[in-house]
């Protein structure tokens, strides 16, 4: 501060000017008498400056900056490692500040403050916050006012104080009060509740302090703070106790005689032992050891099977991945061309199922499992009597694993036909091409037939062509029937441990049915029977077509006599189908490139088609009464449609190529829209139907309650009524509209 | 006749003296060694069953803990509750009974 000894330099000046003034004036003595008295004190150290020095003007300039404030204050930071400004000091010199616990009613805070306490239930009077108290105050040390009462001052320690209105007499209880308040918040309740009965007089309300948090409702009554508590130490037992040793109860009777009868037993007991023992020992070890090699094997094959199974599901699912696009065109790729092209339809081609072990073989057969619509049999053989291999096969393909069989058979021979029970789909019969025919178990085991025929006369003299279930015998035994192109057809019965064969028809030709043999005598001719169906409602009835191209209608009664013949084909009827919904219709095809349709008991075929090569196999479609499919040698497959077309295959499609291959079978989903179709290279195609091919009858409006089936027997019906009405003489259908262009 | 009544006698004539368990629920090695005891107990005073049994019994006790019972005689009843394992029923000599059992 170097201003004010300057200032006093300035007065000292002004007094001696006025000295010498007061000096030249005549009444200035009084004046001067009384100036006299008074001396002017001179400090030791003052400086003595000249006329002109004094005179100077200093100018004194007030600032607002505060000079005492140090501005390069530095601080050492640790975080930085170096000296960091600190910032500046404010210009604020607080002197006195009153820290308080009291809120305004209308203030943010303490209207979160009536929030929580309705929350925890505790009624606090709302109407009487008015006036705010201030409850705690604290003074700053240096600034205490004189002002403060007396009883403000233990205010200052921390102590909180009764409010004005208290009475003087509850002071020390309630301070002991608060400082529970402080330890546990738990009492605070019961206390708070006093200071407020208090303070009610003064019209001024106490809050708790630091009511930020939610607090428990306590028991009022008889609370007790756990700090007052001691611990008491649980009681426990020390002894033990065992468990006594377990007792039983024996009791008897000795007596002479039983003493006697005791030994008696014993001692015959002992005597057969040693008659016994000498022999059986040997005995009981090698059945024992054979046991015990018999459960080790068996054990492993149960573990063999589990992993099999295991296997078997990883390999559908590798394969489900591999043939995904595949299995996607199966389910949901519809032709969008069928729309447009009215009467046509075509075929998708899925997978390819073969067997590496019978690529050079032929597809003789193909039968759709009947309980589980995904699995087919496919037999393998030869129809080359040239080429006839020395190994046969009959494969279970299933859509699910387009890659491998599911169960193979191997035989010695080719297989030629098979057929799979419909009310036991486990039970499988096969016909080979040496005459024989076996029957499997294929849940139990491939490897060895159930039934196999046995001994010369017990057998087909030659190539079994077709197998049929029949329906169960009186007596519940399991039988089916076979044709050969020896010319007979065979019942074939399970008994117990064997196969009982009865011949039930010898076929023979009907004109000129006999020939001249030695000596004059008349030899009957034989006809080979090259296929065989049953009709589909009576089971005693059946068809056989033979190697000459007739269809014979038989019965299983008798074999003097045939019920019917039809002079079907020119060459070797290769198959017969009944219609699905009308069983007086039935289809054939030959080798001599004709597909005929027949009506039950007329001798002319309702339709003929030619397919320009000979047809292998022709099936009705299991869901429309109108719609059958044909292959050819030529590779191709002809799907008819005669309620489309009555003249023409609304689909015809190569599936192998002509000069290599030859489609031999084809077989029907049941219930899916695809068809599997076998050929030389022993591949079995499956082809999907396209939309047109499976076209269903739309119910006419006034009669939308009728079903399927009843409007598909009616389709086939009105069809049949335009063909029946022409004359009898004149050719239905002549082979000359339907030959190929 | 004769022959047949000869046969007769001849059966009647066998006479089992070996020791034979009627009921016992001993471990093995220690019903072949209580048995062992009894027979030799019992060839020692075979005409003093009270002794043949005070033998066996002081035995037993040394052997297998105190507490066992033993009754020797030709015909007596008993209903006895014991500590399991510890009994043992055994005829001997074709007339005797030997009874012995543990129980505290």
């Amino acid at each position: 501060m170097p201003d004010p000894p300057k200032k006093e330099k300035k007065k000292n000046r002004t007094s001696k000017t006025k000295l010498g003034e007061g000096g030249g004036g005549g009444d200035a003595d009084d004046f001067d008498a009384w100036m006299k008295s008074r001396q002017l004190v001179k400090p030791d150290d003052q400086l003595d400056l000249t006329e002109a020095e004094l005179g100077e003007e200093v100018i004194k300039v007030l600032t607002p900056t505060n000079t005492n404030v140090v501005r390069n204050l530095v601080v050492y930071s640790f975080k930085e490692g170096e000296y960091v400004s600190a910032p500046l000091p404010g210009n604020t010199v607080t002197l006195i500040s009153f820290p308080g616990n009291s809120l305004h009613v209308d203030s943010e805070d303490a209207r979160r403050q009536i929030e929580e306490s309705d929350e925890i239930g505790y009624p606090l009077p709302m109407p009487n916050y008015s006036v705010v108290e201030q409850r705690e105050t604290i003074i700053d040390g240096e600034e205490e006012g004189e002002g403060e009462t007396d009883e403000d001052k233990p205010d200052a320690d921390g102590k909180q104080s009764p409010g004005p209105g208290g009475g003087g007499g509850g002071g020390d209880e309630e301070e002991v009060e608060e400082e529970e308040e402080d330890e546990g918040k738990g009492t605070e309740g019961g206390a708070e509740q006093e200071t407020r009965d208090d303070e009610d007089g003064g019209g001024a309300i106490a809050i708790p302090g630091g009511g930020s948090k939610k607090r428990k409702l306590i028991n009022q009554f008889n609370y007790c703070e756990r700090a007052t508590l001691t611990y008491v130490n649980p009681k426990r037992s020390v002894d033990t106790q065992t468990i006594p040793p377990s007792r039983s109860q024996f009791g008897a009777n000795v007596l002479q005689w039983v003493i006697y009868d005791t030994y008696q037993q014993d001692f015959d007991q002992q005597q057969k032992q040693l008659a016994g023992s000498g022999s059986k020992k040997d005995e009981r070890n090698r059945t024992s050891r054979q046991k015990k090699f018999k459960d080790k094997t068996a054990l492993a094959k149960q573990l063999n099977a589990k992993y099999l199974r295991c296997w078997q599901i990883l390999e559908r699912m590798i394969n489900q991945n591999i043939f995904d696009d595949i299995g996607m065109d199966y389910r949901y790729w519809e032709d969008p061309a069928d729309e447009y092209r009215e009467g046509e339809g075509n075929l998708l081609p899925l997978w390819k199922f073969q067997y590496e072990k019978t690529k050079k073989m032929n597809v003789t057969d193909i039968v759709f499992n009947p309980s589980y619509y995904d699995l087919f049999a496919v037999c393998f053989g030869s129809h080359d009597f040239l080429k006839q291999p020395n190994e046969g096969y009959l494969c279970f393909f299933t859509v699910k694993n387009p890659s491998f069989p599911d169960y193979i058979i191997q035989t010695d021979c080719g297989v030629m036909c098979c057929d799979i029970h419909p009310n036991y789909p486990f039970l499988t019969v096969i016909g080979l091409y040496d005459g024989n025919v076996a029957v499997y178990n294929i849940r139990e085991n491939c490897k060895t037939p159930l039934y196999v025929s046995r001994g010369n006369k017990c057998k087909h003299g030659e190539c079994v062509w077709q197998l049929k279930w029949g329906p169960d015998m009186t007596d519940g035994e399991i039988n089916f029937y076979s044709v050969s192109s020896d010319g007979t057809v065979f019942n074939w019965i399970l008994m117990q441990n064997k196969l009982w064969v009865t011949t039930i028809i010898r076929l023979y030709l009907e004109e000129n049915g006999t020939a001249d043999g030695p000596d004059g005598t008349k030899v009957t001719l034989r006809d080979g029977g090259s296929c065989l169906q049953f009709h589909p409602t009576n089971p005693g009835v059946y068809l056989v077509g033979t190697e000459c191209g007739f269809i014979y209608k038989c019965s299983t009664a008798f074999s003097s006599k045939y019920l019917m013949t039809y002079h079907a084909h020119n060459m070797s009827v290769y198959r017969i189908d009944f219609n699905r919904f009308n069983v007086n219709i039935f289809v054939s095809c030959s080798g001599d490139w004709r597909v005929k349709v027949w009506e039950d008991m007329r001798a002319d075929p309702l339709f003929i088609f030619d397919l320009g090569s000979a047809v292998g196999d022709v099936k009705w479609a299991p869901y429309s009464s109108t719609v059958f499919a044909a292959v050819t040698t030529e590779g191709k497959v002809h799907v008819f449609d005669l309620n489309v077309n009555k003249y023409k295959a609304i689909c015809v499609q190569a599936v192998v190529p002509k000069r290599k291959n030859k489609l031999t079978r084809l077989a029907f989903n049941e219930k899916l829209h695809f068809i599997v179709v076998g050929d030389e290279k022993g591949v079995t195609h499956s082809l999907k139907l396209s939309p047109n091919l499976r076209v269903m009858v739309k119910p006419p409006k006034k009669q939308l309650y009728l079903d399927q089936t009843t409007l598909q027997i009616a389709k086939l019906e009105k069809l049949l009524s335009l063909v029946r009405e022409l004359p009898e003489g004149e050719v239905v259908a002549d082979a000359a509209t339907t030959v190929r262009s | 006749m004769a022959d047949e009544a000869e046969g007769k006698e001849a059966d009647k004539k066998i006479v089992h003296i070996y020791p034979l368990i009627k009921h016992t629920d001993m471990t093995e090695e220690m019903r072949t060694e209580v048995v062992e005891l009894s027979v030799s107990a019992c060839e020692k005073f075979s005409s003093n069953y009270e002794l043949a049994a005070k033998l066996i019994k002081e035995t037993m006790d040394k052997k297998f803990g105190i507490y066992w019972h033993v009754v020797v005689g030709e015909g007596f009843g008993f209903e006895v509750s014991y500590e399991t394992e510890n009994i043992l029923y055994l005829f001997f000599a074709g007339n005797l009974a030997i009874v012995m059992w543990k129980c505290s």
